[in-house]
């Protein structure tokens, strides 16, 4: 990653991100020269005065931009802290290439009482005509209303309310913001991707079946002591695709998340549970199978987020 | 996933391959070394393949499932396009692979096939024919009296086909015949692999998913379209192949008019199989056909010099190495317009792109100035390979005193915009079939009509004695090509 330090002025950052693009052609010069690689904006809030999550933040970018190249904007939040500011390149080779592909980032250190000062410097850094995905890594979203002035600024914002400790009222804000017009997204949501998948799957072999019975009931099983946002969606999503049946969410032993969803109908179960490794154990009354849960890690879940850019239909009807 | 399905969710979730077994006839050929393996592997490594997927290899010569295994190794190896080779992965993958040895016209092969299905389990099967194209009706007939090849609610049983499907228009539907005999046709896929390739995909988002450009895509705005294949090596082996097929058969019949088909076509009304291969196949239909008195004017062959030199190729061999063919397509959009076809081997370069040239502006307001341009039409390249991307090249103004005008270019680069490494060709295909998706590949419709095409070229070339070679290697063919567009004002894009 190649970096200059620079001060706080947007049109001084654009200057330095041009003599960054030059310095690294000329370096690339005699090999083929660099691909400068860039479709979307992507915002990213680190957690206030956490330089861990500072660095697991700009790992995870370093991955992304792979996949989706962007323009990264970088927030740090300090508290008391001054402005600041520096441009970065990451660069790739892709397997069998001949020529790098860069992307480029910006990060900024700012005081994090000052998001509004913070938000007008941001405008003209966009890139222009290119989505803008603002990512909230932590809860503080939810807990005062400092991020506020970003939001206006982007087309999708993605949240992650695994650690918020009020489910509802975080699902409650994102109603609202949904509501207000605002496209959002919850990792919380995605991590979900691969017990949805395995239920819709038993849809597609018993198409009509088990599921659609009549007097049939759901038991959602969860961990934690009290149902996450995960547990919470879960349970609307089934709602809304099987009206009329019972929805149940039960607490069980064990860490937080999901544990188990099973589905009662004429005296037959059908069930998914949580199994060794990453995997799902799916129980139909003629068989019995392993699903394996897709990887979970920061990378594999904004992955998914980022190749959605348009309306999660499916989303929104959890979150109406 | 069924739409009646209320947990679907194709945004996020992944097309789901059912357990099945792959069946693959001419196991030992290039073709399963080079594509087939590499692409299967692939779609293992990223679990688009379910893990208990079986593929069963076919082919005369004798070896053990080991032997077989150890020889897809090193193609895998080998073959790999822009991605690397994980050896546990394979060693996972390994174990669904299974030979069996037999010779094609002998029964005792596909009972043998039989028993091994059975013996796996296996009721879904996609069956791959890459033998010698003359096999393909035997094999599917073979596979019909062993009592495979029929979709059962218990599993579906599906076939691909390679290209040629058959070397002229009665061979064709002949072939088809004998497919039809055993396999229905929604269950009978022709392969056509640059119609799996991402940049010809992409013409269709290029051309659908954009307002801007559809009202520009028509006889009022463009004034020809070139279409190229150009190959800079030679047969690499395939001289006996070549010698029977040639320039046309090997790229024109298939490759190129569906290229030029999707260029060309009507939007469908939806993007599903059926709906977008009947606009493919109404605009086959819509090329208008030949005169024998037209051909000489609107088609032309080449050879280049050292062909006949070449492994198994007769040393006085007629077969054209370049062909080139001015084709109008009689429909309201383009009546009128020009399409170039050409495709040529030991070209100056390799590469595969659509030219779409626009009419120049009707007033010249700008004057010529030393140095400078004016009065340039207007040019969008769809590139397919390499380098694949979009360029529109229109006229700017040079920086500095006075209005002189230059050439620039609008670039879209796959690589500037997606950064990881697209599916190859095959893996799309590949999951297509086995996922039931036949929308890229080709119906025999599509195939009757392109071979309606080209039939009466062929027809004349076959009576013709041509005076071949007449182009060097390295150069873009023989000079009659210019010439043919010459006549009508136009001149290849050669860059």
């Amino acid at each position: 990653m190649n970096h200059v330090t620079t001060a706080v002025d947007p049109e001084k950052i654009l200057r330095d991100l041009r003599d960054l693009w030059a310095q690294l052609a000329k370096d690339q010069g005699a090999s083929g020269g660099v691909l400068r690689a860039c479709s979307m904006t992507l915002m990213v809030v680190a957690e206030p005065d956490d330089p861990a999550d500072a660095e697991s933040a700009r790992k995870t970018i370093g991955v992304l931009m792979h996949g989706h190249p962007s323009r990264a904007i970088v927030l740090l939040p300090r508290e008391g802290g001054e402005f600041s500011g520096r441009v970065f390149a990451e660069c790739w080779m892709p397997f069998g290439g001949q020529q790098q592909i860069c992307s480029e980032g910006i990060e900024i250190t700012a005081d994090s009482e000052q998001t509004d000062e913070v938000a007008r410097l941001l405008v003209p850094l966009i890139a222009p005509d290119l989505p803008v995905v603002l990512w909230c890594r932590g809860p503080r979203a939810f807990l005062d209303r400092s991020l506020d002035p970003l939001f206006p600024l982007a087309n999708k914002i993605i949240f992650n309310t695994r650690a918020v400790r009020h489910a509802s009222s975080a699902i409650e804000f994102l109603r609202r913001m949904r509501k207000d017009g605002r496209q959002v997204a919850d990792l919380a949501w995605t991590r979900l991707t691969g017990w949805r998948e395995a239920v819709a799957h038993l849809m597609d072999a018993c198409p009509g079946g088990w599921l659609a019975a009549a007097g049939g009931e759901v038991r959602i099983e969860y961990g934690g002591g009290r149902p996450g946002t995960r547990s919470l969606y879960f349970a609307r999503w089934i709602e809304w695709a099987l009206p009329g049946v019972k929805v149940t969410l039960i607490p069980v032993d064990g860490g937080p998340g999901l544990h188990s969803v099973v589905f009662a109908a004429g005296g037959a179960e059908t069930s998914v549970r949580l199994g060794e490794g990453a995997t799902l154990e799916v129980r139909t009354p003629q068989r019995t199978y392993s699903a394996v849960l897709p990887a979970d890690s920061e990378e594999c879940l904004m992955r998914e987020e980022l190749s959605i850019l348009g309306r999660d239909l499916v989303f929104d009807r959890v979150l109406a | 996933m069924p739409e009646s399905n209320p947990f679907a969710d194709p945004l996020r979730f992944e097309r789901q391959v059912p357990e099945c077994a792959i069946v693959i006839f001419g196991a030992n050929g290039d073709l399963t070394k080079r594509k087939l393996i590499p692409s299967l592997y692939r779609l293992a490594y990223e679990r688009r393949l379910p893990a208990t997927a079986s593929i069963i290899g076919t082919s005369r010569t004798h070896m053990s499932d080991d032997e077989f295994r150890a020889k897809m190794h090193d193609s895998v190896k080998e073959f790999l396009e822009d991605s690397p080779f994980d050896e546990d992965q394979w060693n996972g993958f390994a174990k669904g692979l299974h030979y069996i040895a037999g010779d094609l016209s002998d029964p005792k092969l596909y009972t043998a096939i039989k028993e091994k299905l059975a013996a796996l389990g296996r009721t879904n099967v996609l069956y791959y024919l890459s033998t010698q194209p003359s096999y393909y009706g035997e094999e599917a007939e073979r596979l019909g009296a062993a009592g495979l090849g029929h979709t059962t609610p218990q599993g579906w049983q599906r076939i691909v086909v390679e290209k040629p499907f058959g070397h002229d228009l009665a061979s064709a539907r002949e072939l088809n015949e004998r497919l039809h005999g055993v396999f229905a046709e929604a269950d009978i896929y022709r392969i056509d692999h640059y119609l799996g390739k991402e940049t010809v995909q992409n013409i269709l988002a290029f051309r659908f998913g954009n307002g801007i450009f559809e009202p520009l895509w028509n006889r009022r705005y463009v004034n020809h379209v070139q279409i190229t294949a150009a190959e800079s090596i030679g047969l690499e082996g395939r001289g006996a192949y070549y010698q029977e097929a040639g320039a046309v058969r090997d790229m024109i019949q298939n490759h190129l008019l569906q290229v030029m088909a999707t260029v060309a076509m009507e939007p469908s009304a939806a993007y599903e199989p059926d709906a977008v291969r009947d606009e493919r196949a109404k605009l086959l239909r819509s090329i208008r056909i030949m005169s024998p008195e037209e051909v000489p004017l609107y088609a032309l062959a080449g050879q280049y010099a050292g062909f006949r030199h070449e492994p198994g190729v007769d040393s006085s061999s007629q077969t054209p190495t370049y062909a080139a063919a001015t084709f109008y397509i009689d429909n309201w959009r383009w009546a009128g317009v020009p399409f170039y076809i050409r495709s040529g081997k030991k070209l100056p370069k390799r590469t595969t792109e659509i030219a779409i040239q626009y009419n120049t502006a009707p007033h010249a307001l700008f004057t010529p100035d030393a140095g400078g341009v004016t009065m340039r039409p207007n040019l969008l390249i769809l590139r397919i390979q390499p380098e694949e991307g979009i360029s529109l090249r229109f006229l700017s103004k040079q920086p500095g005193s006075g209005m002189r005008l230059r050439l620039v270019s609008m670039d879209f680069n796959y690589g500037s915009s997606f950064g990881e490494r697209s599916p190859t060709a095959y893996e799309t295909l590949l999951e297509d079939a086995l996922t039931g998706d036949a929308t890229l590949y080709t119906r025999q419709d599509m195939v009757e009509a392109s071979w309606r095409v080209v039939t009466p070229i062929l027809e004349d070339w076959a009576k013709r004695k041509f005076e071949f070679p007449n182009y060097d290697p390295g150069t873009w063919g023989p000079s009659a090509s210019d010439e043919m567009l010459a006549r009508q004002g136009h001149v290849w894009r050669n860059s």
